[in-house]
Parts: C-alpha cells; structure tokens; sequence
C-alpha cells in the first residue's frame, strides 16, 4: 500500500513544523524577566540618597527607612483597640487589605457577569446594539467621580456605595471588549459550525465566545486593573475599612509614612491581581499567541 | 447515497450577474469536478449549494429534496481553512460528532487521525500543522460527520505542486472508501482529472455549464497516471476548452 508509507513519510517531512521551544530561549526569557528588578532597584536607590543627603523635606517625602517601619506596624504591629469610627492603623494591615479585595471582587465579579452577557447581546445582535450603543457610549463618559454623590444617596454611605463605585468603574472595559470582540468574529466560523450541526442558539457557546476569548480577556484584565484603581474612590464614601480608608483617615492626620504605605499596598496588590488573571486565563488565550 | 442537483440557479451580487441558470446533477457516488476561470462564480456556487448564501432563483435539492440552510448533511470545505484556531486537531475532528451527540465520538476521531496520518497531532493547534496537514485535517473535520455529500472548494489550492498530488492520491483513496457524493471545484485540470468521475466546464461570469465531460480513466489513478499518453491528450484539450471559454 504506498499510499501510508507515503502519508507517513509525509508526517515525517512535516513535523519538523511542530515549534519546539529550545531551553536557551527559556534561560533567555527568565534573564529578561530578571531584568524588570533593575529599574525599581535604581529608583529604590535615588529614592534613599535624596532622603539621606536631606534634599527633600520628610514632611513631603518622607525616607524609605521610615516607610518601611510604618509598613512593618501596619502588617506586623501590635494591634490596639480603637474607637467605634476610627480607622485603624498598627497590626491593621491585612485586615485593611483582605476588606479592599474582597470589595473589589466582589465588584469586579458582578461587572463580569454583566459586563459579558450586555457585551454579548450587543455583539451578536445588530438591534440591541442599535438600540443601546448611543446610551451606553454617553453613559461610559460619565466620569466616576460623577457617580460618587448619587451612588451616596442610593446606597448609603459605606460599603453600598464603594461596591456601586468599583462596579461602575471595572464594567466598561469588559463590556465593550466582550461586544466588540464579538460582533468582529469571522462569518467562516459561524458558517463552519452551522454546517457540522451547531444549532442557532447554541453558536455564542461553541464559536462566539471561543473565538472572542482572547480578547475578552483582555478586557477583564483592565477591568480588573480599574476596579483595584477604583477601590480607593469607593472608600472615600465613609467606609472604616480599607487600604483606601487606612489612606484617607493617614491624610487627615498628616501622616504621610502610612499614605506612602497605602500606595506601595495599591500597587503590589495590583500587580500580583493582574499576574494571577493572567495565569489563571492563560490556556483560553494560548491559541491566539503569534 | 443521495443525488445532488442545482436546479435553474442564478444569483447576483447587485449589478454583478455571477450564476446564470446554473443545472447540474451529481449522480450518487460520483466525484463531479466543476472547472472554471478565475473569479467566474465557483465558490459562490459552492456557498449556495451548501446553503451558506440563498440562491436569487432556482434551487437545491438533495435526493430529491429541496435544501437551503447548511447542514451536516452537506459537508463544505471552504477555499481558506475552516478549522476552528482555538480548538486542537482532536477537538475539531470531534466537533460535529459531538454536535451530533453521538457516543462514539472517541472511535470517530480515532479512525479519522488514522486516515488523515495526523495521529501524532490530535493534540496540536490548527496553526501548528502545515498548509496539507491543515487541508486533511478539514476535510476529515467535514468526514467525521459521514456525509452523503461533500463540496469541495478548491481545497489543494494553496499547496505546493507535490504535497498536491499527494492530497490527490489521499483524497482519492478516502471518497473510494466512502462512497460520497462529491461536488468539486478547482481550477487544476490535473486534480479535476484525477479526482472526478465527470467534469463541467463554467463559462466566464456570469458562470454557465457549457459543457460536460465524462473522465474515462478508471479507478487506480495516481501519480502514474499523470504520464498516461490519453491522460496527457485530454488535458490539453480541456486546457484548450477552459483557455477559450
Ligand atoms: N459577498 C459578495 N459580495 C459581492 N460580490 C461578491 C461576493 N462574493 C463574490 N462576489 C463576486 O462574485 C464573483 C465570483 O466570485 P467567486 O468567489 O464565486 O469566484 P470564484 O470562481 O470562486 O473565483 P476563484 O477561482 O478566484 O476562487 C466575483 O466577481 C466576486 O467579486
Ligand atoms: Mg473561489
């Protein structure tokens, strides 16, 4: 039978097209990631000559030694008893931050949910989206500071309205994704499917949202990235607990060592959200890598 | 085994006329090859007959039936690859089967890597395989659902001259096994001889059957055939027909 000596010499002469990763391109990556520590080391650095050498006022800046034992009280300290209202600060720390994450995804979880299936229905369908675009587009440039007098009046101060705020601002981004990704899905997918069985109603599973994910994902990144950033407007509505609150009430009493702290807080958790979505969504998204 | 018929199809894209009064019958079991200059109509033809485009006039029917939407029934393997980019070979070898719920999925799958020679991919993305490997990969996609029809749209087209003539005897070997009724179109007289039982020929657009030739070679073609002195006649004539018209 030639013809299977054939195919498989075939096979043979193709698979040479399969990409291997060779181990210098790995030992080459893990070198440039390491190279990412350079520039917040050199910042670290001029950071604590400019404090040593005494050319900025601690009032304004205060030195890196200083943060760093405030970050030590605020994680580590001795907790003490404060009263009813007062936002606490030594031993605070993970209870500060534990409350701003469990806010923001809180948040950020429900602007999933409806920031996909709206970005769906306007994807898949061109009413829905001629009905909805031109007041989803004005509401999007509503700014979020805007939202912040009547999220106050509707969901009282506190919790309710940091929710409110930190939905607002982490829905636009995944939903806009979500519709746009969508309704640019190539026609030969959908036709593809329709001809091997896939029934109307069963295409957004099986070819929309598979197709879109890529970029979806990207939308939930900077979803994600804009709920962690809208955290610390929600806590400006009076909650008690917060890295945004812990921020505020530092503010009021002039303690810039702990707002200095606050903003090192923000964006290492920041950082390590993003790494973690990155990771956990990264087998949907390989496809697409090029 | 299903007859294929296009019965008085026409369809314009506004001004531009593309298929005028288009007849045309596939016998069960045949492999009809439909050639025709560049831009005259072929693929659009293939879409209305897979359903993926409504005819202006006329009609398709399957074994008598008149058909319109697209359905596993008529498996088309489209000009540029259909395979899904986000699903592996073994996924998208599955995907109809599993559409279909069938419980023998697996086996499917397994007969049709076998058959395409992709058994040490399955778990390879679309883009990871070659221009051929890709090419199998969609039509055995289309086989997994054992349709009685097949339209085949230039399906080698991008190959290379020799990893073509491959495909030809892989191809060949498949239908005999299957006994599909295959609607093809191309503009390589070498593949339209190889592969068909029948040949027609379009006219420029608006596109027209203006003539329809039986193959006589028989079954055992290949490689070797391609140097048979009335393999070589008939392809010059047909060049010939195909240049002029
Ligand atoms: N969706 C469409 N809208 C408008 N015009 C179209 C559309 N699809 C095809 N056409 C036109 O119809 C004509 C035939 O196109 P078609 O793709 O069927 O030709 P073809 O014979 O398959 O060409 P090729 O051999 O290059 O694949 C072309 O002139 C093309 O511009
Ligand atoms: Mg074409």
């Amino acid at each position: 039978m030639p013809l299977l000596t054939d195919l498989a010499r075939l096979t043979q002469a193709e698979r040479g097209d399969l990409p291997t990763s060779p181990a210098r391109s790995q030992g080459r990556r893990r070198w440039r990631r390491a190279l990412g520590v350079v520039v917040p080391l050199l910042l670290l650095g001029a950071w604590a000559m400019v404090s040593g050498l005494g050319w900025i006022s601690p009032g304004l800046l205060p030195a890196p030694w200083t943060v760093t034992d405030a970050g030590r009280d605020f994680f580590f300290g001795e907790r003490r008893t404060t009263l009813a209202g007062v936002v606490a600060f030594d031993g605070a720390g993970w209870g500060h931050v534990g409350a701003s994450i469990f806010r923001c995804l809180v948040s950020f979880a429900l602007a999933v949910v409806v920031g996909i299936s709206v970005g769906l229905a306007l994807g898949l369908s061109r009413w829905v989206a001629d009905l909805f675009d031109p007041v989803i587009n004005a509401l999007r440039a509503v700014p979020l500071y805007a939202w912040l007098p009547i999220s106050l009046i509707w969901f009282g101060i506190g919790e309710g309205a940091a929710r409110a705020l930190i939905f607002i601002g982490a829905l636009w981004p995944v939903l806009i994704a979500t519709a746009d990704s969508v309704s640019r899905v190539p026609r030969g997918y959908i036709e593809t499917a329709r001809m091997l069985g896939t029934p109307r109603h069963r295409l957004w599973r099986r070819v929309y949202v598979p197709s879109a994910l890529p970029e979806i994902v990207t939308g939930l990144r900077l979803s994600l990235t804009l709920a962690w950033m809208c955290v610390i407007v929600g806590e400006l509505t009076g909650t008690s607990t917060g890295v945004g609150a812990m921020m505020n009430a530092a503010r009021e009493t002039g303690r810039i060592d702990e707002i200095v702290v606050g903003m090192f807080v923000f964006a290492v958790v920041g950082y390590l959200a993003d790494l973690v979505l990155r990771g956990l969504t990264r087998r949907w998204v390989s496809w697409a890598d090029t | 085994m299903s007859t294929l018929r296009a019965v008085q199809i026409s369809k314009s894209f506004g001004a531009v006329a593309v298929l005028d009064r288009i007849d045309l019958t596939v016998q069960p079991g045949e492999t009809y090859a439909l050639l025709g200059p560049s831009g005259c109509g072929k693929s659009t033809l293939l879409r209305v007959m897979a359903g993926f485009e409504p005819a202006d006039e006329g009609r398709v029917e399957l074994a008598g039936r008149v058909v319109t939407r697209p359905s596993p029934e008529r498996g088309m393997v489209a000009q540029a690859g259909t395979l899904f980019p986000w699903l592996p070979l073994r996924d998208n070898l599955a995907f109809g089967p599993r559409e279909a719920g069938r419980s023998d999925v697996d086996e499917v799958v397994a007969e049709l890597l076998q058959a395409t020679g992709l058994a040490d991919f399955a778990d390879a993305l679309p883009r990871q395989l070659s221009g051929g490997m890709q090419q199998r990969a969609a039509i055995a996609q289309v086989l997994a659902n054992g349709p009685p029809v097949l339209l085949l749209d230039e399906p080698f087209g991008a190959l290379d001259a020799q990893t073509r003539l491959r495909m030809h005897e892989w191809l060949r070997s498949v239908l005999a096994a299957r006994e599909t009724t295959t609607l093809l179109v191309t503009h390589d007289v070498d593949e339209a001889l190889l592969l068909a039982d029948r040949l027609g020929l379009l006219s420029a657009r608006p596109a027209r059957v203006v003539e329809e030739i039986p193959v006589p070679f028989g079954g055992a073609r290949g490689r070797h055939t391609l140097s048979d002195p009335a393999f070589v006649r008939m392809k010059a004539q047909i060049l010939d027909r195909v240049l002029v018209a």
